[in-house]
């Protein structure tokens, strides 16, 4: 017992000392989610990159996901270790506005990439994407062209989804179901349930029932066939067009306010939207920068479905009726 | 000399089956061993649990030579107790499971050493040293509780039906070996039985102990032929 | 010994000092919503929610327990039976698939592309009770196998003299055996299947499925509603404590004592082929999803995976939380057992019984919960991040606590039963009985449950992430994060190097805690 807590408290000791040593220089705290710091994560080259130019350290916290990270600046409000934001998305932009814990970060998006203009003075996007229904070409021959279609074909593909409750995808479905058919939301919810295989968790589970061929489309990114495609070399996966137009998710990161490395912070936001951060995201975090041209980006995302429409609900209608919205969600999938 | 008196004792509620409050007078002679017989449940383990200290008494006193040991903690007290059965840990070779008697450190000196080979020869397990208590048979184990007894040379032995699984030719044998040892020793022994030949082996003087009392104590062969005491009567058969 | 161990309430004080101020703590947190008002409490959703996690908790935890009766019978009857040993370990790993692992495993048996397809019928209940059975039934067995080594052999010979047949045996001498310990084990799995969270939402096929658990993490996460997620972790406590007192009217310590042999019985030769058969029936069925795993992790990436020195840190610091944890477990456990089973011995076996099972049902509690609590707690004053270890070392300790009980309580009690009086005859002094006496007796269900506790401590993700600390990524960690980069199979050789690793641990700790002696139970 007590040789283990000495290797523990050798363990935490090398962590301090080793932060401490560290120390001369100056410490950017960015909390972001966790797959974003995992070795497969832009995090290492992200960190990398900016360490070259700051004169700085660049410590990156990966906590659960973005819902974790808004909880955690609010449990530790005042106090917190962190500087930067990075990785809530425009569902909780709203909230994280709303809590005070934000300053502004009075940079201008200069080359923005995004299909909608920006115009939001606490928070910068650095990528987005577009939720679709990803398909293996060469068992799903014929794949529906519309949500509607989707909804309403009764002999459809089965599909696998995500609990808006506890995912992002999740939501971000229920609120494109929303977007399309508004008022009528629960009809197509009860059309739509009869095909839905099951309701994962999280985004990994959902995906790796696909692969095991539980359901022939599962929800997820248009980005998602660029993996298969660029590591895979596997070209089999393509995500569905839908014609009403793509629910969007845009990641945006933010200034605390409480920091006080403001200028540090800036500096990192300014970089965040820089060529050298943007090429890592496509190839990491698999989505769309958001400050990058088209043609800079790789190879296997040049034949991707691209949407000619995004759909998003502002921050503060998302804010106002989520709760209500999946409640909503619950009482017709619950019956 | 052991003497008790007064002793009074209750179990809890919660074991129904014998709650009747209890209490016992009694006296033993050094060198004597006293037994103690009576229908189950009638208090007599009660009354060597008394003794040893893993019942506590709510009056009375117990005395040993004059001194009173009733607040004392079973560990403190000069008593050895052999039980019916798990006397010896399973675990534990023949050696060990004496020489804890000894001492429970098992830092034994060379004399002790000797004192508990010269014990397992006395009862006759010479050589036995290294066996386990798995190995051996039922006579033999309670031999080994026996040296174990011996080697810790306390004034008070309780014996709970402890020959109880032996047949009659071991018991005989044990009993001669527990009288010698109470004699040689100058020990206070109480017998519990339920054969009354054991007491009439063992026994000069012998309990009969009824419903939480003792009832009667006499002559062990006086006592058996009590045929005008319906209690012995009953307990005795016809 | 009239006075009995404190030591247990110390143990108790501790406890609730570690689960129930973190949860006050949370109090303080957020704005007190509208939603705990009545409006929530009488919403449709939360009585569904309520119905459906003890529903699915009782037939999951109900079939576990049956199913786990036959096969630990069967596994008792028959002693012999080649590479017993070894499957019995081969059902300590169950324990310790992260629950994503499993899902995956059970679709690679029973998905539309399975050995056996049941198609979109696995999706609800008929999943959630497939994949609780894979879970549980085997731990059931580990837990209940030593309760037929407690039967005395010459009670078996007394019932074959009599004639006794197969059932008439089971109710005179294997139920009046079980009484003891089965109203426990049964707790211990009706808790682990209520507070069941991903595979009840990912198997349950919608929403309906939902237990008490997601909502509780809903409304931390999501909601951040700190007061909703209390009161729901409390209701669940409460609802747990109803359990466990229900079961407990079933609970019966022995009248007498009983002893440990493992004498193999006479069966007949019907009953030695049912036995082989149940035997090989369970081992197909636990074992089906854990070959799947096996083979989905034959791919290209192994090399990869392994060279990664990320993998062998992780495994180092994931073996550092598991051993921490179960030193931690079985030591608190020792103490709370030495109090109960000191009031057993007394007579007050009710008592007894209700400071074990306090020392149960926190269990409940979701660590989540707990987590942010002691955050909330700890975060003004630490920096959390040196403390991310011992607190998920401390959170591990206090999930493992049931374990400890159950594995470790019967073994102690009949010990006392047995030596107590002769070792206070005896003089000897704490130290010398630890010695002497406890240890060696003890030291085989010391064993078990130390192994099954560091198991169930380095598959589970728990509440590292909730930490974010950099450098501390733990096994089940890496292979979340694998799986969110699409690396799946990476994520399968990862998931495998975990079952190998967590099986390697279990074995050793059994075998150097628990000594030469042939790990049986």
């Amino acid at each position: 017992m007590s040789t283990i807590y000495k290797i523990s408290a050798a363990i935490l000791l090398s962590a301090v000392v080793s932060s401490s040593c560290m120390a001369a220089k100056p410490t950017l705290t960015v909390y972001t989610y966790d797959s974003f710091t995992s070795d497969w994560g832009p995090g290492p080259k992200v960190k990398m990159a900016f360490e070259e130019t700051c004169e700085c350290n660049l410590s990156l916290v990966g906590l659960e996901d973005g819902v974790s990270l808004l909880n955690r600046l609010k449990l530790e409000g005042k106090n917190t270790k962190a500087d930067v934001l990075l990785g809530i998305d425009t569902n909780l932009t709203a909230d994280a506005r709303a809590s005070g814990l934000f300053s502004e970060h009075q940079l201008t998006v200069t080359n923005s990439s995004l299909p909608n203009a920006w115009n939001d003075d606490t928070f910068l996007p650095y990528d987005y994407g577009y939720f679709a229904f990803v398909y293996n070409m060469e068992l799903l021959k014929n794949p529906p062209t519309s949500l509607k279609e989707l909804v309403e074909d009764a002999n459809g593909p089965t599909i696998l989804i995500q609990d808006p409750r506890t995912s992002t995808p999740g939501l971000g479905f229920m609120l494109w179901v929303k977007k399309v058919y508004g008022d009528k939301s629960d009809e197509a919810w009860e059309k739509l349930s009869k095909r839905i295989v099951t309701v994962s968790k999280g985004w990994s589970e959902a995906y790796g029932l696909f692969l095991k061929g539980e359901a022939d489309m599962v929800l997820s990114y248009t980005t998602s066939p660029a993996y298969h495609i660029i590591a895979e070399e596997d070209k089999r996966f393509a995500a569905a067009e839908f014609s009403e137009g793509h629910y969007q998710q845009i990641e945006v990161a933010g200034l605390v306010a409480a920091s006080q490395q403001q200028g540090l912070g800036k500096k990192f936001l300014a970089f965040m939207q820089g060529e050298k951060f943007q090429n890592i995201i496509p190839t990491t975090n698999w989505m769309y920068p958001a400050a990058l041209d088209r043609a800079s980006l790789p190879e296997g995302f040049k034949g991707l479905v691209e949407p000619s429409i995004a759909l998003l609900f502002s921050d503060s209608d998302i804010a106002n009726n989520r709760k209500k919205w999946v409640g909503e969600w619950l009482e017709v999938m619950s019956k | 000399m052991l003497s008790i008196e007064g002793l009074e004792f209750c179990y809890g509620a919660t074991d129904a089956n014998s709650s009747f409050p209890m209490c016992f007078d009694l006296t033993v002679n050094a060198g004597e061993i006293l037994s103690l017989i009576g229908p189950s449940g009638s208090g007599k383990s009660t009354l060597l649990k008394l003794i040893a200290g893993f019942n506590a008494a709510s009056k009375g006193c117990i005395k040993i030579n004059g001194q009173q040991i009733q607040l004392l903690s079973p560990a403190k007290r000069p008593v050895t107790m052999v039980f019916q059965e798990h006397n010896l840990f399973p675990h534990l070779d023949v050696y060990t499971n004496v020489a804890l008697g000894m001492n429970p450190s098992l830092q034994l000196t060379v004399q002790q050493n000797r004192a508990v080979d010269d014990a397992l020869e006395n009862l006759g397990l010479a050589g036995m040293q290294k066996r386990s208590p798995g190995s051996l048979s039922g006579g033999q184990r309670q031999r080994v509780a026996l040296a174990r007894a011996l080697v810790r040379k306390h004034a008070i032995l309780l014996l709970d039906e402890a020959f109880a699984a032996l047949g009659p030719a071991q018991r005989e044998e044990m009993i001669a070996l527990v009288k010698t040892m109470v004699e040689d020793q100058n020990m206070c022994a109480l017998l519990v039985s339920h054969q009354p030949t054991d007491a009439l082996l063992a026994s000069k003087r012998t309990a009969f102990v009824h419903h939480g009392q003792i009832f009667k104590i006499d002559e062990t062969e006086k006592l058996l032929n009590r045929s005008d005491l319906t209690e012995i009567n009953k307990y005795l058969g016809a | 010994m009239s006075h009995p161990s404190r030591s247990g309430y110390w143990v108790l004080i501790v406890l609730a000092l570690a689960v129930l101020v973190p949860l006050f703590s949370l109090l303080t947190q957020g704005n007190s919503s509208d939603v705990v008002g009545l409006n929530f409490w009488q919403s449709h959703y939360l009585r569904q929610v309520l119905f459906f996690s003890l529903w699915q908790a009782f037939l999951s935890a109900g079939l576990s327990i049956a199913l786990a009766l036959l096969v630990a019978r069967a596994f008792a009857h028959h002693g012999a039976f080649p590479f017993r040993s070894l499957l019995l370990r081969l059902f300590g790993l169950p324990l310790v698939v992260p629950s994503i692992v499993a899902v995956m495993g059970v679709v690679s048996i029973y998905g539309s592309n399975g050995w056996i397809p049941l198609g979109r019928s696995l999706y609800g209940l008929n999943g959630i009770l497939l994949a609780h059975v894979f879970f549980n039934m085997p731990l059931a067995v580990r837990l209940l196998l030593p309760v037929w080594q407690s039967i005395p052999p010459h009670h078996w010979q007394m019932s074959e003299q009599l004639g006794l047949n197969r059932w008439q045996q089971w109710r005179h001498l294997e139920w009046q055996a079980l009484r003891e310990s089965l109203p426990g084990i049964s707790l211990l799995i009706f808790m682990l299947c209520l507070t069941s969270f991903a595979v009840v939402l990912t198997l349950g096929g919608g929403p309906k499925s939902t237990t008490l658990e997601v909502a509780i993490y809903q409304s931390l996460r999501f909601d951040f509603d700190p007061h909703q997620a209390v009161s729901l972790a409390l209701l669940q406590l409460g609802l747990c404590l109803l359990v466990a007192w229900g079961s407990s009217l079933f609970h019966k310590l022995p009248d007498v004592e009983i002893s440990l042999s493992n004498t193999p019985l006479n069966t007949g030769i019907v009953g030695r082929y049912m036995n082989t058969f149940v035997i090989t029936a369970a081992v197909i069925f636990v074992g089906m999803p854990l070959i799947a795993m096996v083979i989905d992790a034959f791919n290209n990436s192994i090399l990869t995976v392994l060279s990664n020195p990320g993998l062998w840190l992780s495994a180092g610091l994931t073996l550092l939380i598991g051993i921490s944890a179960s030193t931690l477990s079985v030591l608190a456990g020792w103490l709370l057992l030495s109090t109960s089973t000191d009031y057993a011995m007394l007579g007050k076996k009710r008592k007894a019984s209700v400071i074990e099972m306090l020392g149960s049902v926190v269990y409940v509690v979701p660590p989540l919960v707990i987590g942010t609590g002691l955050f909330v707690l700890l975060a003004p004053h630490i920096n959390v991040f040196e403390w991310a270890i011992p607190v998920v070392i401390l959170i591990n300790a206090i999930m493992g606590l049931p374990f400890v009980v159950r594995t470790l309580g019967p073994a102690m009690r009949q010990s006392k039963m047995r030596y107590q009086h002769l070792c206070e005859n005896l003089a000897l002094t704490k130290w010398q009985r630890f010695k002497t006496v406890d240890w060696p007796l003890l030291r085989k269900s010391v064993g078990l449950s130390s192994a099954l506790v560091a198991a169930m401590a380095m598959g589970d993700l728990g509440v590292i992430a909730l930490f974010g600390t950099p450098e501390i990524i733990t096994l089940p960690l890496m292979l979340y994060h694998q799986l969110s980069a699409y690396l799946i199979p990476n994520a399968a050789v990862t998931a495998v190097f975990l079952l190998g690793f967590c099986l390697s641990v279990f074995w050793l700790l059994e075998k150097l805690i628990g000594g030469k002696t042939n790990a049986e139970y």
